[in-house]
């Protein structure tokens, strides 16, 4: 790899009538899937890919090679020159990224080795035999990735960075009626993996299953809104609407409100990839350094998150943010005070398939999973069935009423192409008038 | 690299090797995209090779992929398949059962009348650039693009039972997109809709027609910044080939994958509502409802000579004259359910593992013309090109909103509507089914974007479907 680099870099110094950006991914998974109490599938994979973005003036050509080698780089460059001056030009690319800033580069363990697959299958058969007494099974999976990636480009950008997240997702279901309870985490850190915590809260959800199975009917509702739904929100709201390209692309009523109220004060949210609980993430996919970002601090509006594209269309500092790090800031509740305060009430475990019915106003639509729960008279006391919900993601915010006192860290991902792994820490919310649309009448 | 397949083939014939099969694949891809007039993005990805190998020890799969293709790293490949069975069987309770089947030995090339991999790039550029200055005439449209992707991909399976298959095929996603803007509000309209992946080459970019049909769209789209939203609670609903294909591909085509019957989906993808004794029996849909998954045929995206797995191609009725008959499995469910394996074990590259997809899942046709269809409706909606679409993970109540409806009355378009959305429970919705349009009317449409499995794995699949009307649904639902 490393006589690969040097190579690399020559071919940059090769072509100076070009500006030339190289992104090799080195990239490695172990993963397994399991069900029903007992292994589905292991899969190892390893990739090497290289990512080239070449620019004459204006006109601009890109490739991907897997398994690279010198050659191959620099035929399918010659090959571009053939072309490259009959493409129309993007009148908007003006550089590459240029801030030459590094962070001081930590040791990072390989959690492919930390957590073998034999230390795997000891934590799952442990959980398994946990759960039996109660009659329920364990599903899901334990991820571990390996990657380094290595920006370099024409502006003297030459940053390498490590990772090395797992992701421990393991659903508890009833043998009796598929009532469904969810835990997970993440990190990058195997230390951090507390897996006698992450058991012991399943526990807790195991035993508020056994209770009735119940449905609602359609309306609004207090809710409760567990760390990983309102995490479901703000990604969603982040990708639509507080990217500084929502801008150009007419998708966000935030355009024009930077120092604006725009949401109750409670309520802040940081893309933060120094945060203790998230897996850290150096740079940028432009190599631009990944710092602490402020997006909303006390309901005022901050930042859009704004990469080096469209700094220059827009002409916008670029920030290099990728809400890949959310942290929203806890509250002054107790969660069991939240839910002692309902007299009739939801909480909701997890979301599943949301989808925008129109980005710009954040109207969607989607489902509870994994465990939905009626809150009666300030305690939880049945299950509900599965529910559909019509909401628009800043009417929650603003409706939020409550923000727990601690927060929880669990693991998101994109699951396509590399299963990147990022985490989010998030508290529990309570909201009013959360519109349940319909009921699934299934768990 | 035939011979290279065949070599591994030989280490995995091993007495403690029950089965194994290897994959290898190189795909092409090119991606063109045009936004608001200017070429934003054009890319291609060369001879991207990957290779997987999969072994069942002791009634358990093991699996490794790589896109390394040299000796050493073969041979890590081949140990870490081993080891990850081996291992994962320390955690296997219900041990995998492998019935043998017969070997199949054939090859198949698709040659597209117009191979966009030897087509200049500057004429590729061209078409979609004349297209993407189209949409930019407007000012009331504020944004719009142009996109294609192209892939062509060879593929080889061999398996320890004899079975070695080699196919090369080439598919097209091609589509564009404009955006209305009133200031306060937007609505989108694309053209040729959601499901635009076709099995083809350029020739099928142009059979979209994207020029007589920017014209359309930029209208439509404008219109819809004054049009009102559906009134009524409940209404009868044509539902157009575009969009119907995804509401089949949600609400049949992932319900009867049956490894979600025993729970192998329920970490990412969800469970179905479907159990073992509904077969034969249970009531999914009216009974002019004949829905079929049938991999041999060669305008869809899903045809094979044989799955992932070596079963060869088939088609299999999985509901039949409104009646769940048969379900998607694999070499491994399908004797779990008393049935013979249905030819949808696939994965998207070679270095991914085979899970139970759709292949072409497809709606049996009726008879007449969809103008026929809306003469014969007093009063009702037209709805097409998806907007939003959701669905529980029993795969039991689904919503979905298109771009725009037509309003019915008399049997004739009498105007639209916005962001039309309608709700509902999947038998109760297919039970209402009332009439389906005829073959002149049945298309295939497909995605390259089904997601499932974990690792996530996006495959291209197609659904052959006729316009078809549903009585009595729920349609005003608003956030």
């Amino acid at each position: 790899m490393e006589s690969l680099k040097e190579k690399l870099k020559n071919i940059i110094s090769d072509y100076p009538q070009l500006k030339i950006q190289l992104y090799l991914k080195n990239w490695q998974t172990d993963f397994l899937r399991f069900y029903k109490s007992q292994t589905n599938y292991n899969i190892s994979k390893n990739s090497v890919t290289l990512y080239v973005s070449i620019y004459k003036d204006k006109k601009n050509y890109s490739f991907e090679i897997s398994n690279p080698s010198e050659e191959q780089v620099r035929l399918q460059i010659e090959e571009a020159l053939i072309y490259i001056d009959k493409l129309p030009p993007d009148p908007y690319f003006i550089d590459l990224e240029n801030d030459l800033r590094r962070i001081d580069e930590k040791q990072k363990d390989n959690n492919i080795e930390n957590i073998s697959l034999n230390r795997k299958i000891e934590i799952l058969k442990h959980f398994a035999e946990a759960v039996k007494p109660y009659d329920f099974d364990i599903y899901g999976t334990f991820i571990c990735n390996n990657e380094t990636n290595w920006i370099l480009n024409s502006n003297g950008l030459d940053k390498v960075s490590k990772v090395s997240p797992y992701y421990f997702e393991v659903k508890a279901v009833s043998n009796k009626n598929e009532v469904t309870v969810l835990e997970s985490f993440g990190s990058d850190n195997a230390s951090a993996l507390d897996t006698e915590m992450i058991l012991s809260n399943l526990i807790v959800k195991i035993k508020a299953a056994q209770n009735e199975i119940v449905d609602v009917e359609a309306g609004d509702y207090e809710v409760i809104l567990a760390p990983r739904c309102i995490g479901d929100f703000l990604s969603m709201y982040a990708w639509s609407n507080l990217f500084i390209s929502s801008i150009d692309r007419k998708n966000t009523e935030l355009d024009g409100k930077v120092g604006e109220k725009v949401f109750p004060e409670c309520f802040s949210l940081y893309d933060n990839p120094r945060h203790p609980n998230t897996v850290n993430y150096d740079y940028s996919h432009d190599g631009h350094l990944y710092q602490n970002l402020p997006i909303f601090e006390k309901g005022i509006f901050k930042n859009f998150l704004v990469n080096n594209y469209y700094a220059h269309k827009l002409n916008v500092p670029e920030n290099g943010n990728e809400a890949n790090c959310l942290v929203m800031e806890t509250g002054n509740h107790s969660l069991e005070d939240m839910i002692k305060g309902i007299k009739k009430g939801l909480y909701i475990s997890s979301f599943h398939y949301m989808n925008f019915i129109n980005s710009r106003e954040t109207s969607l639509t989607g489902l509870t999973r994994d465990g939905t729960f009626l809150i009666e008279d300030g305690k939880i006391t049945k299950v509900i069935n599965n529910l559909r919900f019509t909401e628009k993601i800043t009417d929650v915010i603003n409706n939020i009423q409550e923000i727990e006192n601690k927060a929880s860290t669990f693991p998101m991902s994109d699951n396509y192409g590399n299963f990147s792994i990022y985490t989010y820490s998030m508290p529990h919310i309570k909201v009013k008038e959360f519109n349940i649309s319909s009921s699934t009448k299934t768990v | 690299m035939k011979h290279i397949i065949h070599d591994i083939i030989q280490k995995l014939n091993t007495p403690e090797i029950t089965f194994g099969d290897v994959r290898y694949s190189t795909t092409d891809y090119q991606s063109i995209f045009f936004e608001k007039g200017n070429l934003k993005h054009f890319s291609s990805d060369t001879n991207n090779q990957a290779l997987g190998i999969r072994v069942l020890i002791n009634g358990c799969w093991g699996f490794a992929g790589t896109d390394i293709i040299n000796k050493i790293e073969i041979e890590k490949t081949i140990k870490k398949a081993i080891k990850n069975a081996k291992e994962g069987s320390l955690f296997k309770q219900q041990k995998v059962v492998y019935k043998p089947i017969k070997p199949t030995i054939g090859s198949y090339i698709y040659t597209p009348k117009e191979n966009p991999f030897t087509m200049p790039n500057e004429e590729k550029i061209a078409y979609f650039e004349n297209i993407s200055k189209l949409l930019t005439q407007n000012e009331q449209i504020v944004y719009s693009n142009v996109n294609c992707d192209f892939q062509r991909q060879y593929k080889i399976y061999a398996n320890t039972e004899g079975t070695f298959t080699d196919s090369l095929v080439y598919d097209v996603l091609p589509g564009m997109y404009v955006l209305s803007s009133d200031g306060k509000h937007n609505y989108s309209r694309t053209w040729p809709g959601h499901m635009n992946g076709r099995r083809g080459g350029f020739e099928k970019v142009k059979a979209c027609e994207f020029e007589k049909n920017s014209e359309r769209i930029i209208k439509e789209a404008i219109d819809l910044l004054k049009a009102p939203t559906i009134q009524e609670e409940r209404a009868d609903i044509i539902i157009g080939g575009g969009h119907l294909a995804l509401q089949l591909h949600e609400s049949v085509g992932h319900a009867t994958e049956a490894d979600r019957i025993f729970g192998m989906e329920i970490s990412y993808a969800g469970k179905t509502f479907i159990k073992k004794p509904m077969l034969k029996n249970f009531k999914y849909g009216s009974d002019i409802v004949t829905i079929f998954s049938d991999s041999t045929l060669e305008e869809g995206l899903g045809y094979h000579l044989v799955d992932d797995e070596g079963v060869p191609g088939r088609r299999v009725d999985i509901i039949k004259n409104g009646i769940l008959n048969d379900q998607q499995t694999s070499r491994e469910i399908a004797p779990l359910l008393d049935l013979e394996p249905s030819s949808n074990m696939m994965a998207s590259f070679a270095n991914d593992i085979p899970l139970v997809r759709m292949t072409n899942f497809c709606l049996a046709p009726g008879q007449g013309s969809l103008d026929q269809l809306i003469a014969q409706t007093e009063k009702g909606y037209l709805l097409d090109f998806t907007k939003t679409w959701s669905i529980d993970d029993n795969r039991y109540n689904f919503q979905f909103t298109t771009e725009i409806g037509y309003k019915i009355q008399e049997g004739k378009i009498v105007g639209i509507v916005k962001e039309p959305t309608y709700y509902g429970i999947t038998p109760e919705f297919w039970g209402s089914c009332d009439k389906i349009c005829g073959q002149e009317e049945w298309e295939m449409h497909g995605t390259f974007h089904c997601g499932k499995g974990e690792p996530g794995q996006a495959m291209h699949l197609s659904h052959g479907v006729a316009p078809a009307r549903f009585k009595n649904v729920v349609v005003n639902v608003k956030a």
